[in-house]
């Protein structure tokens, strides 16, 4: 398996939490470089094949500022042979129109650039009522409620990273 | 920018602290511009609690309903000063309470970031020229601050969440974008922070050193001018020919007005269904002669025909609107917040915006109606100052005072007592033509002995009972019939205690803080040196009198 960029703010608490979570349970047999989104820029983005990013929903389905503020740099980045899986925390409860929208919103976009988006996962167990991250009944990436259901959280881990391990090049 | 301010010039309007109350006032333009096929569209911003007002459904619904180019752009900044949304309503996002309504397209952006900010709107904008439909702009915000000077928003947010607004600062993330994408460069940002910080501070200290305003302006702007009448100075006239009923001469001063001038409308609650013209039939006739764009019907909502009358006025100073403001009086109450707006825009505006309205409504008792069929509401619309208020007894002063409102700059209501519009005893000659200017009394019968000051269905009364007791006694009793109760001809009053000593106000409101009592108190006001007059006030209706 290539290198992972594992992808997520320095700055958060929950989602650093998370990602420390998911480089543990890849191992030290896999290669993994954490990398503070809010410090990248295109060039430090481009040169990771595989990539794992943390994106949590803020507010009413919005994705957060450091990766909003990337935006319009991915709309003119070539992403044809990049692999990538998402991951985000949300809250089904609090938000149920719009839970775990960011990772809906950058799984397209990346997408629209030629990426090819990997570790899609069941709705199973989660309640609620709208989510711009479906797919034909799946979400695009790994859906976590801490806020809501914190002792789920290391299983849905395990078994997301079990999965990408068999999808990563 | 706090919503109190404008600028006409280019198209913003002023709006009230009533929160979402010029919604109403944004579909009115959106009307005018349909109906003067302007190529335009209406903007109406205002915060997600607003919305909560059962007037924004008016407004919106009508939108919907007359298929206007209206953009209701909410800021969800997820308060109403310290009540959270899920106080307001279920739905999270309040646009989605909408979501029923046919032809309105619903747009979310990220209030918080200006590119889909400016995205969103400028979709919006284009959605509503391109098919003449509503549409609304949700827009997820924040409030960095309390919601003003006398609010403590730390009293009701905790300190996750006032880091979390900061993080969301729209400015800075604005500022980070645009040097991230080399739009500008730091220094540059700066240059123009401290250009907008002087232009602020010497804005704010021209504030500081402005001189207070002289107390004599507190009377500029309450009313724009008045219609002069220059062939019936007086509002009388000597014409002789065939008696009109007091319906006829509204009907045929209505249609007049309605030739006279191209950029006249008519709406209100049963205006216009084929034969029907109105609750009483008033504007019959008048859309098979002008036409739907001209007299068309309103809905069941007194408050939507208030209020779009005032927005329609906005799209220029040409265009003159009569509304029924309900189907009687009675009814107007839910249109009241309307009403009060309207009465303060001219001076709100500085005199740069006057509402050209005159709102028809059928008052009174006598013909056997109930609680909701037979009040009178003057004595509650009289204490606002703004308005200009009428109440014809007879058939000639119903036309010439409907002219002269229908003339006028500024708001008129025009109270018909509508147990006379049938009445062979207010019918009279009318001129083709005929005027009478506000503030202009009319001596109905000439005496000596008492002064009775009344106005409407009492005048009829006060005269008959003027005449019996001549026959009676022998006493000449004056009567005075006011015709405008704003405003008030108070040297016909005057002039006629000064000659009989004793006054009797007879009106049909309330006794108690009815109209009645401020003409009572302007008596003894106006002629203190002279108090040996008596002042009565008889309300008809309650059978009572007090001195």
């Amino acid at each position: 398996m290539k290198k992972i960029g594992l992808f997520y703010s320095f700055n958060t608490i929950k989602t650093a939490k998370n990602a420390e979570k998911i480089k543990n349970a890849f191992g030290d047999a896999v290669d993994i470089d954490k990398v503070n989104v809010e410090e990248i820029d295109e060039e430090t983005f481009l040169s990771y094949d595989n990539m794992v990013l943390g994106v949590p929903t803020w507010f009413d389905g919005e994705l957060p500022n450091y990766w909003d503020e990337f935006m319009p740099a991915i709309e003119d980045l070539k992403l044809k042979g990049k692999t990538v899986a998402l991951f985000g925390l949300g809250d089904q409860v609090g938000y149920p129109e719009n839970f775990v929208d960011a990772i809906g919103i950058l799984a397209k976009a990346l997408e629209e650039r030629g990426a090819k988006v990997i570790g899609l996962t069941s709705t199973e167990g989660f309640t609620f009522e709208r989510s711009a991250a479906l797919r034909d009944g799946k979400f695009l990436g790994l859906a976590l409620d801490i806020e809501n259901q914190a002792a789920l959280s290391n299983d849905r881990i395990k078994n997301w990273v079990e999965q990408l391990k068999g999808e990563f090049n | 920018m706090s919503n109190h301010f404008a600028k006409p010039e280019w198209n913003i309007h002023n709006v009230s602290s009533c929160t979402g109350n010029h919604t109403l006032h944004a579909v009115g333009v959106g009307r005018a511009m349909k109906k003067y096929k302007h190529e335009g569209v209406v903007f109406s911003s205002q915060g997600e609690s607003s919305v909560s007002e059962g007037y924004v459904y008016e407004a919106i619904n009508g939108a919907t309903n007359e298929q206007l180019p209206v953009v209701f752009v909410f800021q969800d900044n997820g308060y109403g000063i310290s009540v959270p949304k899920k106080d307001q309503t279920a739905n999270r996002k309040v646009a989605d309470n909408f979501r029923g309504m046919k032809y309105l397209k619903i747009i979310h952006c990220n209030g918080k970031d200006v590119f889909d900010s400016m995205n969103a709107v400028l979709e919006a904008k284009e959605y509503a020229m391109a098919n003449s439909t509503p549409v609304i702009v949700q827009a997820n915000c924040v409030r960095m601050g309390s919601h003003s000077n006398s609010d403590r928003h730390e009293l009701y947010r905790d300190n996750a969440e006032l880091n979390y607004v900061q993080e969301y600062d729209p400015l800075a993330k604005y500022r980070r974008m645009l040097v991230r994408y080399k739009r500008f460069t730091e220094e540059e940002l700066q240059a123009i922070d401290a250009e907008v910080k002087l232009e602020v501070k010497k804005a704010h200290k021209a504030g500081l050193t402005a001189p207070d305003p002289d107390p004599a302006s507190i009377y500029d702007f309450v009313l724009p001018e008045a219609y002069v009448s220059e062939k019936y100075p007086e509002g009388t006239h000597s014409f002789t020919g065939n008696e009109k009923k007091l319906i006829e001469g509204l009907n045929e001063t209505l249609k007049a007005e309605f030739r006279h001038n191209p950029d006249t409308y008519i709406w209100g609650q049963d205006i216009a269904n084929k034969d029907k013209g109105g609750i009483f039939n008033v504007s019959k006739g008048m859309q098979q002669e002008f036409g739907k764009e001209r007299v068309f019907n309103a809905p069941i909502a007194e408050d939507y025909i208030m209020g779009t009358a005032n927005g329609m006025s906005r799209f220029n100073d040409k265009i003159r609107i009569v509304v029924e403001g309900a189907e009687f009086a009675d009814y107007f109450w839910p249109a009241m917040e309307q009403f009060v707006e309207t009465t303060h825009d001219f001076w709100r505006s500085k005199g740069q915006y006057a509402p050209n309205i005159t709102v028809r409504l059928a008052s009174g008792g006598y013909i056997g109606g109930g609680l909701y069929h037979s009040q009178n509401i003057e004595g509650a619309l009289t204490t606002f100052p703004g308005v200009r208020i009428v109440y014809p007894s007879y058939a000639d002063d119903a036309a010439g005072l409907l002219r002269t409102s229908m003339r006028s700059k500024g708001m008129t209501v025009f109270m018909e007592p509508k147990a006379l519009y049938n009445d062979p005893k207010a019918a009279t000659p009318v001129p083709e033509d005929f005027e009478v200017p506000f503030g202009k009394a009319r001596v109905r019968r000439a005496g000596s002995d008492l002064t009775i000051v009344t106005y409407g269905n009492t005048t009829h009364m006060c005269v008959e009972v003027a005449d019996k007791l001549a026959e009676e006694s022998g006493k000449q009793v004056e009567v005075i019939d006011l015709r405008s109760l704003i405003p008030l001809d108070k040297e016909t009053v005057l002039k006629s205690v000064a000659k009989t000593n004793k006054v009797l106000v007879v009106h049909e409101d309330k006794v108690f803080s009815g109209f009645g009592a401020e003409i009572s108190a302007m008596i003894t006001e106006e002629d203190i040196r002279k108090v040996r007059c008596t002042s009565k006030t008889c309300g008809i209706n309650i059978y009572s009198c007090r001195i």
